[in-house]
């Protein structure tokens, strides 16, 4: 016991002066968060956008009424001329609008545009919205004239009421957030890792620490501990950030709202906890059979892919089966969800997936201590 | 006392050890001398217990690393075939970590640093960081962490590997008071001169066996030439892998 404190105490204050360590463990938690946030607010501008739409609009002097009407609906004659990178969003009207109009005949309106342009789809529908609104005030116009209930012809009044609660809407966007702070714990302390194991490897300590009176065990879990250190301060750190960063996203200009309270974090705080082990053995056992640091990096980007997989598959996926509470990643995953839905919380759920996560790490924590006593992994024979 | 019986070992289709035979008594400097490939390397890693012996048994203090390896690396203390010092860490945090290691702790740990970085002249080290050290100041570094516990046992794997004069001159010294404390020395090398001016007793191996044992009288006596390199190229038959 006292070993493992020992080699923790050593290995911890040796990755603390190891400046790319700390800076690894640091900058994942702490630019992150900043990236994601500037991404939500140009999205949320985006969408709502409260400016005029401005318009290229032919034969404007046929229908005055309508151009008025657009006007009304926030539709406008585009002054300055199209730039080259845009496609041109333009309504035609016909020279026979009048006339058409007067004999009751359906007037051909052109709208050329390119529909498949992402940043033009809000404007061209605002155009699209505005003409229907004009052409269904004409229509009641003709109805009364002829002594009928405008009603008649809206046999059906689509009522949208959207049940979405503020806190799950924002769950949409806050699941990416979730995956983010769940994948902290695998980076934040993955250089540490790979430098107490590959590392010492190749600067040739390895062999004398494994000669000391001590066992393989201790050696694992010392080390295990001093990483893990630094990937659950990671985490920590992601998750005091994320709800500071998000004060300043406006996401109540969407109708969502995100609210951190002080139990929430504790608890996120207290399920990274196994997790951070987890990803650490993980990490040890895969950068011990690296030949160096090197190596070992290439080794463990691959093996990033996994959480970042199983998260982000189940995010988008929108998987749904009851196995997911309990296993390791997935559990902690679905429990960050549930609290950030605000639904109830599935406590024998997240209880199974720590335990679970846990016994993992333990597993290969000693299979970890019986490959540093094989002369085959330690001298790469 | 360490003593190794019967000792063999292979690597694949490789013999490396073939039931060597030979022990190194206490208060004696004893010399594994041999050509490079010679199997000393690998010797000294199965006396600590980082390689297993397929067959026969190296015992530290009547212990075997083998089988209770933590009990008899208490023993000994280790000059590595190579030494990598922790960089970012002081001399003297070091030296606490391998003292710490062999469970030393409180007072009686601080007073052994002390001692050690005092025995070795390297006080104005000692709160330093090992990074840029010259190559005699890590020999120092590796050797105070092998005293620091004050083993009975010493065992360095070609401890003076690249050292000037000077640094040479130190580690005989030091090795040499050892010896006057009833230290059991075990030492590996490939250079004769080192053999000839420290050893009280010289094991010369070749092919994983053992060729001749005695002291460097007896072996140059035993051969009938006056210089214990000549010595030893005519036991072991060739001069391949030897530095004068």
């Amino acid at each position: 016991m006292s070993k493992i404190v020992t080699i923790w105490r050593k290995e911890f204050r040796d990755a603390l002066r190891d400046k790319r360590s700390v800076l690894a463990a640091m900058s994942y938690a702490f630019f992150g968060p900043m990236l994601m946030a500037v991404a939500f607010f140009f999205l949320i501008n985006q969408l709502t956008d409260p400016s005029d739409v401005e318009i290229t609009i032919d034969g404007k002097q046929h229908a005055p009424q309508l151009v008025e009407h657009l006007k009304t609906q926030g539709v406008v004659q585009r002054q300055e001329p199209w730039p080259d990178t845009v496609n041109p969003i333009k309504l035609t009207i016909p020279e026979s609008w009048d006339q058409q109009l007067k004999s009751a005949e359906p007037v051909t309106v052109i709208l050329r545009a390119d529909w498949s342009a992402q940043k033009q789809q809000t404007e061209i529908k605002r155009v699209e919205r505005a003409v229907q609104s004009y052409a269904a005030k004409v229509t009641n116009y003709r109805l009364l004239l002829r002594g009928l209930d405008p009603r008649v012809v809206q046999p059906i009044n689509l009522s949208k009421q959207d049940v979405a609660t503020r806190g799950s809407k924002a769950a949409l966007i806050m699941g990416s957030v979730l995956v983010f702070i769940l994948l902290s714990v695998f980076w934040s302390g993955m250089n540490v890792a790979i430098d107490i194991s590959a590392g010492e490897r190749e600067r040739n300590s390895l062999e004398l620490l494994l000669s000391q009176p001590l066992s393989t065990e201790s050696i694992v879990w010392g080390k295990t501990l001093a990483a893990a250190s630094f990937a659950i301060f990671g985490g920590a750190l992601s998750l005091i950030l994320i709800p500071v960063i998000f004060q300043f996203v406006p996401l109540q200009e969407i109708g969502m709202s995100v609210e951190f309270s002080a139990f929430m974090i504790i608890l996120m705080f207290v399920l990274l906890i196994p997790l951070a082990l987890l990803a650490t053995t993980l990490q040890l056992f895969v950068s011990f059979r690296a030949k160096n640091f090197k190596e070992a990096q290439t080794y463990i980007s691959f093996l990033l892919i996994i959480p970042m997989a199983a998260s982000f598959g189940v995010e988008f996926a929108r998987l749904k089966t009851p196995i997911l509470y309990y296993l390791p990643l997935t559990g902690q995953h679905q429990a960050f969800l549930s609290l950030i839905r605000g639904e109830a919380v599935n406590w024998f759920g997240i209880g199974v997936s720590a335990l679970t996560t846990l016994v993992f790490a333990y597993l290969l924590a000693l299979f970890i201590s019986r490959m540093l006593n094989s002369e085959k992994t330690v001298f790469g024979l | 006392m360490i003593e190794v019986k019967q000792l063999s070992k292979s690597f694949k289709d490789i013999q490396a050890l073939d039931k060597l035979t030979f022990s190194a008594p206490d208060g004696k400097i004893t010399g594994l001398l041999g050509p490079n490939g010679a199997g000393k390397t690998t010797c000294l890693r199965i006396i600590y217990g980082l390689l297993q012996a397929q067959s026969g048994e190296a015992l530290i203090n009547q212990i075997d690393a083998n089988q209770d390896p933590i009990n008899a690396r208490r023993q000994i203390g280790i000059f590595p075939d190579k030494f990598g010092l922790y960089e970012r860490l002081t001399v003297r945090e070091q030296l606490t970590y391998f003292a710490a290691l062999h469970n030393l702790s409180g007072d009686h740990l601080e007073q052994r640093v002390n001692k050690v970085i005092e025995q070795l002249d390297m006080q104005s080290l000692s709160d330093r960081r090992s990074a840029g050290f010259s190559q005699g100041q890590r020999m120092k570094v590796a050797l105070a962490q092998s005293l620091v516990h004050d083993p009975k046992h010493l065992i360095l794997d070609e401890p003076s590997r690249g050292l000037d004069v000077m640094s040479t001159r130190i580690l005989r010294d030091i090795l040499r008071e050892q010896r006057q404390q009833g230290t059991c020395i075990l030492f590996s090398s490939h250079v004769m001169q080192e053999v000839a001016a420290l050893c009280d007793r010289v094991v010369v191996m070749a092919n994983g066996r053992v060729a001749a044992e005695g002291t460097p009288e007896e072996l140059c006596e035993m051969t009938g030439e006056s210089a214990l390199e000549e010595a030893f190229v005519k036991i072991i038959g060739s001069d391949e892998g030897i530095a004068a």
